[in-house]
């Protein structure tokens, strides 16, 4: 990876942030799966995706617009405060792109399912954190959260991570996988 | 051709985000009838509402003014079967090759046969079928990664994944559009196909008039929301009024028909299909001659 | 299925910019955002009942001198109520172990209500509702073209230490960009996949990951789309000889008016006020 900062890891911080500008704003940055809240979000992605394609600054970048927007755009008091809102997503990205070099040299796959994994459980750690620490729950409700709630995300994040970095990369060019469709019938 | 129209569009309107200050009406009142196995090309400048009008034909928007009735279906009914409604209707979006989202080819096609819960045979079948009928070889194609296509030929895969529904009408959203010259004309031998072996109805948008005077039976035309005339192509591009006065495009060939004719020569301007056309144009060249 | 299920940018609120022309909309906006972030802390830090009423206060007297409807600040607390309550309730309960100090109301079982958690409660929801008053006159009275200008601006002495100031503020302007792009983009997909038979949230709710992979027909191309833009930008600026890191001239200059620093010092000293005066609730 080249050093400092290119055009490409200028304008890829800026879909990617559009991105998850979106995600926020629309429901679709939520999965209907079994989880406190009654949904994953998938917001984060983003900032995971920016960190492993183009490093830690893109990553930091992608988790700030995120946080920024989803503080300007929070509808529930817990939001509302920066210190909740913003400061724990600048880490994702970063979260993501270290678990991401220090396994890439073992599978590039399990890198990459791990930096969904790690950065997704980064904003769920970080923000219950921030919220314990803020006073708007109590310990005992975070690490209840924390389990339902960052397990099922985790997941939700290792799968559309992987799915979208391994098209990017092009990783599945060799033809040893059928379609759902091939086979003797 | 029977009676009763397959699709019929009565003084459609819609409006968007009504009552706020960005209210805009997009359909002011359009009426239509398609009848079944019919291929009609819809025209008319950008805004125009052809695409908010071809939203309707498969439900993704419902009147909020008007009727549109599909097969015997009204769509202003609360209990409508959207989903079949949408397997009856196959509508392929503007640059449909975006939507493409599964590695492997068979695995985007078979997506709709899949979500409709059909047996596995069926779906392998339809999905051969699909792509046979885009000239897309089944066997050599159905295990390949989608990212490895040319933009022609990824077209032809999201058709497939539209066909493999075997809808009874298929509406496109400007088809060609962005396309290479070869693709371009392979997507219409493709569209002629469907519509004359396999019996489908046909309705798209186009902006380009060679491609609707090479398919088109019927052509309706729209202007501000509302539908301006209708007719064969015969009809449209052989009156120079009609396109003077709705500011119309013509097929190159009528251009050149009119051109003659104004230099005096005696030509008929409904010439408008290439042989025909041609036809004309020799048959100047020989009373030059004498 | 409702027909406005599709119309996703009809949500999108950020970006919305209502030019009345008043003295905040004239302000600079580098003041504005500095003023903006001083005050937010501010609030956020507060936990006084009268510190937290006079914030209020003041956040809708902005709303006045803005010109700006106050119903646009009160459409962003309408859908949070539900919200407020719930977590009211929630901190009531299950708050005793922090804020058990001040006087106990009720102590029965595990529920122990006492003037701490009370407070607790009534200042959040103070607090949520002024910094929701405060960032919607921030976005309402400034353009984003002068937000990113003033974030730039504000952060041009980061310079010194190497940070990319300029470079950051073209990811924020190509960001904001880029958003009603993708959300027609999106429309487009979502209806375009509904088409061929798509459904979304099908299957048993604890398969998370069949649930998950339903989303993969709007998600997939949705980063793919996203991405060949960002190709497409990339060779355009490439081609125009864009450069990170070079020095670039600024055809927006800011020059702060006696007005700004009036406004700024106004923010500073009623920040001051919140936080230093010693309130007697």
């Amino acid at each position: 990876m080249e050093r400092g900062l290119t055009t490409r890891k200028i304008v890829i911080a800026g879909v990617l942030g559009a991105v998850a500008i979106l995600l926020g704003v629309t429901r679709l940055g939520f999965i209907p799966v079994p989880t406190a809240a009654g949904n994953a979000t998938i917001m984060h992605i983003p900032a995971i995706i920016g960190g492993v394609m183009q490093g830690p600054f893109v990553g930091l970048v992608i988790g700030l617009i995120f946080g920024v927007s989803s503080f300007l755009d929070a509808t529930i008091p817990l939001f509302k405060d920066p210190l909740v809102a913003i400061l724990p997503r600048l880490f994702i990205g970063v979260t993501a792109y270290l678990s991401y070099v220090s396994l890439r040299r073992v599978n590039e796959y399990a890198a990459i399912g791990m930096a969904g994994f790690v950065g997704a459980f980064t904003n769920t750690l970080l923000v219950l954190t921030m919220a314990v620490i803020r006073g708007y729950i109590a310990p005992g409700v975070a690490v209840t959260i924390a389990l339902t709630n960052g397990i099922p995300e985790a997941i939700v994040s290792v799968i559309i991570t992987l799915a979208v970095v391994v098209a990017w990369k092009k990783l599945d060019h060799r033809g040893n996988r059928k379609s759902k469709i091939s086979g003797e019938m | 051709m029977s009676d009763n129209p397959i699709l019929e569009v009565k003084n459609l309107q819609h409006i968007y985000m009504e009552k706020t200050p960005l209210e805009h009406q997009a359909l002011t009142g359009v009426s239509l009838r398609v009848y079944d196995g019919e291929c009609i090309a819809i025209i008319g400048h950008t805004g125009s509402g052809k695409s908010t009008l071809i939203q309707h034909f498969n439900g993704l928007m419902r009147p909020q003014r008007g009727e549109v009735i599909v097969d015997g279906h009204h769509l202003s009914d609360p209990k409508l079967d959207i989903k079949g409604l949408r397997r009856k209707v196959g509508l392929v979006f503007q640059n449909p090759e975006d939507q493409i989202f599964e590695k492997l080819i068979g695995d985007d096609i078979a997506y709709g046969p899949l979500k409709m819960g059909l047996p596995l045979k069926e779906v392998r079948d339809r999905v051969e079928w699909a792509m046979e009928l885009v000239g897309l070889s089944f066997n050599e194609l159905k295990d390949r990664v989608t990212y490895a296509l040319s933009g022609g030929q990824k077209r032809k895969v999201a058709l497939a994944g539209v066909l493999a529904l075997k809808p009874k009408i298929l509406v496109l959203d400007e088809p060609t559009a962005g396309l290479d010259p070869r693709s371009r004309q392979e997507l219409l031998d493709n569209i002629v196909q469907l519509n004359k072996k396999e019996n489908m109805t046909v309705i798209f948008v186009s902006h380009n008039m060679e491609e609707v005077a090479y398919l088109a039976e019927r052509i309706y035309v729209l202007a501000d929301g509302r539908n301006l005339i209708e007719g064969t192509p015969r009809d449209i591009f052989g009156n120079n009024e009609t396109l003077a006065k709705h500011h119309i495009g013509a097929p190159q060939t009528v251009e050149i028909l009119t051109k003659l004719k104004e230099q005096g020569y005696d030509v008929n301007l409904k010439s408008y299909e290439i042989e025909a056309a041609t036809k004309e144009i020799v048959s100047v060249l020989q009373s030059y001659r004498r | 299925m409702a027909s406005f299920e599709f119309e996703l940018t009809r949500n999108i609120t950020i970006g919305q910019y209502l030019p009345t022309g008043s003295l905040i909309h004239r302000l600079d906006p580098r003041i504005k955002l500095l003023a903006f972030t001083i005050l937010v802390i501010a609030m956020a830090i507060c936990h006084t009942y009268v510190g937290n009423f006079i914030a209020l206060a003041f956040a809708c007297y902005l709303f006045y001198i803005s010109r700006i409807p106050i119903s646009y600040g009160l459409s962003g607390v309408k859908p949070a109520i539900p919200f407020i309550l719930v977590l009211a309730v929630l901190q009531l309960l299950f708050y005793s172990e922090i804020a058990s100090g001040g006087t106990v109301f009720v102590d029965y079982g595990f529920i122990l209500i006492t003037s701490d958690s009370i407070r607790l409660v009534i200042v959040s929801a103070l607090r949520f509702i002024e910094i929701i008053f405060l960032s919607s006159v921030l976005t309402l009275s400034t353009s984003t073209t002068q937000i990113t200008h003033g974030i730039e601006s504000l952060l041009d002495p980061l310079k010194h230490v190497k940070f990319p100031v300029h470079e950051f503020a073209l990811i924020i302007t190509i960001a904001i960009r880029f958003v009603p792009t993708f959300a027609m983009e999106m429309e487009k997909m979502m209806k375009a996949q509904a088409s061929r038979g798509a459904e979304f949230g099908t299957g048993a709710w604890w398969r998370i990951i069949q649930r998950t992979k339903d989303v993969f027909p709007i998600i997939i191309p949705l980063f793919n789309v996203a991405m060949a833009r960002a190709e497409d930008l990339v060779l355009a600026m490439e081609a125009r000889c864009y450069t990170p890191g070079s020095e670039r001239s600024i055809y927006a200059k800011y020059k702060a008016k006696s007005t700004d620093y009036a406004a700024l010092l106004f923010c500073i000293l009623f920040a001051v006020l919140l936080l230093a005066f010693p309130f007697p609730y």
